[in-house]
């Protein structure tokens, strides 16, 4: 008797075992059912409309949630599937590298993923270095879901056109442009008011201005994180030498760093290390990022570098009285330059193995409809559509009319390249920042990683 | 045919822990071995083999290296202070009577049973640059206006705030383990050696240490392989490897190169050398620490 009870009970914990693997293969099975049962209803019906028809297209939508929340994505998943009749199935998280990465590598690819690159998992960048995202260009010339406009007329200019949607520089289009958000310096527009100092318009006034503050025993500059040198960076590439030498700079050319231009980038960094608060680099990692933007609202340091999105952010943080959020683009270098703001925006793509790219393509399309921008612009992110910013009202109208108040926009990054074991251009170039301020390498030091790092990424540019 | 039987028992009895234990243990370390061989990002079907070559390009990476010499400073440095502080503790806890003995056994435990996320943030506020408990207590000894001391932003000294916040929280697991042992030793041996004329630190060193040896060098080992994890999870939560990489250690490293770098074989690669390092570190602490054990 004793024995039989064993035999059950090592049976039971045999079976419970293999209980993951069962399930799995049920749900499976289920799954085929219903969709013979599905074609089979589209047999019975051939001549049936083509909203109809589609009907039996499920796409999978991968979203990531971030400071704008989630509730827009189901609001405009929903919305798009009363307009085309093609059923989304939507999957949103936070950090959504770990939903969709592990399913990703087992085989099972959403249709439409909406992930920004410069993510720490970087799944976006593993994607475009593996060739693995859906080239898109033909979206450009679809018709908007819903309206007459072709989507190519619809996103403002030069937003197709950078390497962040044109991530192999050969003309396609394999990124959609969404949610843009201008970069530059934020401020405390009340302290500049009331100690009567004005903001800088070239580097040169803002030096000034940063002994003027020294003397009052505030810093001239505090940074989040060393990760924010990125639009700053890019944006200061622009300002040296314009357009032209961006792209030099960010396809790795030889000799690009020795140039006069990047001299002045180098330079200027290294002057403003010195100028920033001390204690920065202690919190400039991703748990303790806020205390630096703390700064800012208690008057500690004057200015920092980031997008839009702090205001949100930083909504409920104590501020110094009267307190009130200013925001300019980077002095120019000299007087009569122009001065530049990098316009960052997040990305939405089709992975090359995704089912159904065509129901895949006319969600990309839907993005740029009135409809679906009003959904999102409620939860705060902007869409590039021509035109749409003037419609923006409070804090976001300002932020967003900063092109028209003479700055120019600056868009791009660095080349993507194939991997390279151990290089990891952002921390060379950005995350040396934290060295210059704290002391411990010198300007020459992080030029001369910069130039090597930049040779063997040469090699490997796709 | 009742030994037959009983053969049969046993090897269903042993079956599903033993399929466990290969899938989930044996394939994942095999495939480990298998990827490190490959140039790939993780994602696409195309993999490369391209043989020893990450290894090659490992011996020449310097961060790699910067997170080497991280990651056996702290191996050293936090058992080396985790192991004397809770043998310490220990002895006193068991052997003298204390107010409070069990009052400070459940204070010395508690840091064991936060989650790391929650350590790293009391460790951020204490070694906050300016209002930080730490600086206050020392900003009582010296000048006020004295610059601050960084404990998470100079370079030179961050590898020591994240070694004392792993010290904290490992103290107890160990003292309590400690305690255990020391609690079988009996009485009557210390009894005896008083009679003797031993005195107490005589006797922590030739009485207790000697005692409790097997359960000292299985702790040894714990050390290594929780050292290995746990800098990965306090780095990650504190620094996040920064600043500028000084606090970057060998799972960190792998993680950045794995995922941010997208080169997924080459964090394999990375795998590989701090499997066999631990692998290697254990074996020679064991064989070192091999002795007779004292039968009383």
């Amino acid at each position: 008797m004793k024995k039989i009870i064993a035999m059950l009970l090592v049976g039971t914990i045999g079976l419970t075992t293999l209980t993951g693997c069962t399930s799995k293969a049920t749900k499976e099975a289920a799954t085929t059912e219903s969709a013979v049962d599905e074609t089979s209803k589209e047999v019975q019906t051939p001549a049936e409309e083509k909203t109809q028809e589609a009907e039996a297209v499920t796409i999978k939508v991968a979203a990531i949630e971030t400071a704008y929340g989630a509730e827009m994505w189901t609001k405009v998943c929903d919305a798009f599937t009363a307009k085309t009749g093609i059923k989304v199935e939507l999957t949103t998280d936070k950090s959504l590298e770990d939903v969709i990465g592990a399913q990703m590598k087992a085989g099972d690819y959403p249709d439409v993923v909406h992930l920004a690159t410069g993510r720490p998992a970087a799944l976006t960048e593993t994607l475009i270095k593996e060739n693995g995202l859906e080239d898109i260009t033909d979206v450009l010339s679809m018709t908007v879901p819903g309206e007459e406009k072709k989507v190519s007329d619809k996103i403002a200019g030069g937003f197709t056109e950078s390497s962040l949607t044109n991530p192999y520089n050969d003309g396609k289009t394999y990124m959609a442009p969404m949610f843009y958000s201008p970069c530059g310096l934020f401020f405390n527009s009340a302290l500049f008011e009331e100690k009567g100092w004005s903001v800088p318009a070239t580097w040169d006034e803002m030096w000034e201005l940063g002994e003027k503050a020294k003397a009052e025993n505030i810093a001239l500059f505090a940074y989040p994180t060393a990760g924010y040198f990125d639009a700053f960076f890019y944006a200061l590439l622009y300002e040296a030498g314009g357009t032209e030498f961006f792209t030099k700079a960010t396809n790795y050319e030889e000799g690009i760093w020795d140039s006069p231009e990047a001299v002045q980038v180098f330079d200027i960094i290294e002057k403003l290390s010195a100028y920033t608060e001390k204690s920065v680099p202690s919190n400039a990692n991703n748990d303790n990022y806020l205390k630096n933007q703390q700064l800012i609202l208690d008057n500690k340091a004057l200015f920092m570098p980031n997008g839009t999105w702090v205001i949100g952010e930083m909504k409920d943080a104590p501020r110094a009285d009267g307190f009130s959020w200013g925001f300019t683009a980077l002095p120019a270098i000299a007087d009569g330059k122009d001065a530049y703001s990098y316009t960052w925006f997040e990305q939405m793509w089709v992975p090359a193995a995704a089912e159904n790219k065509d129901a895949a393509k006319q969600f990309v399309a839907y993005m740029y409809s009135d409809e679906a921008a009003g959904i999102f612009a409620e939860a705060g992110a902007v869409q590039p559509i021509t035109g749409f910013a003037e419609q923006l009202d409070g804090d976001n109208k300002l932020f967003y009319s900063i092109y028209d108040n003479g700055a120019k926009a600056a868009l791009g990054s660095f080349a993507a390249t194939d991997p390279v074991e151990g290089v990891n251009f952002a921390d060379t170039v950005f995350g040396t920042v934290n060295s210059l301020v704290s002391g411990d390498k010198t300007k020459q030091e992080w030029i001369d990683s910069i130039k090597k790092d930049s040779d063997l990424l040469r090699a490997a540019l796709k | 045919m009742k030994k037959s039987s009983k053969s049969i028992f046993l090897f269903l009895c042993v079956a599903p822990s033993f399929l466990l234990f290969l899938v989930f243990m044996m394939i994942p370390t095999f495939n480990i071995f298998r990827m490190s061989l490959y140039k790939w990002g993780g994602y696409s079907p195309d993999k490369t083999f391209v043989g020893f070559d990450n290894f090659v390009k490992l011996s020449k990476d310097m961060k790699f290296f910067q997170s080497f010499e991280n990651t056996i400073f702290l191996i050293v440095i936090v058992s080396l202070i985790t192991f004397t502080m809770a043998l310490v503790f220990a002895a006193i806890l068991t052997r003298e009577n204390l107010i409070g003995q069990n009052f400070f056994r459940v204070v010395f435990y508690i840091p064991n049973i936060l989650s790391i996320v929650i350590i790293s943030a009391i460790f951020s506020a204490i070694l906050d640059s300016k209002n930080g408990l730490l600086n206050s207590i020392l900003n009582l000894f010296r000048d006020q206006n004295a610059e601050p001391v960084y404990w998470l932003g100079d370079q030179k000294i961050v590898i020591y705030s994240i070694a004392m916040a792993m010290i904290w929280q490992a103290v107890g697991y160990y003292m309590v383990m400690y305690m255990a042992s020391m609690a079988s030793v009996p009485e009557s041996v210390y009894e005896s050696a008083s009679l003797e004329g031993a005195g107490k630190i005589y006797q922590f060193f030739h009485l207790t240490i000697p005692l409790i040896w097997t359960n000292i060098r299985t702790t040894l080992t714990f050390f290594i392989i929780s050292n290995i994890n746990l800098s990965f999870t306090i780095v990650k939560a504190m620094t996040g490897g920064g600043p500028d990489g000084s606090t970057e250690v060998f799972l960190s490293y792998m993680y950045k190169q794995a995922y941010t770098n997208s080169s997924y074989g080459y964090g394999m690669a990375i795998g590989v050398v701090v499997f066999l390092f631990s692998f290697a570190l254990s074996g020679i602490v064991s064989f070192v620490t091999k002795r007779e054990p004292i039968e009383l």
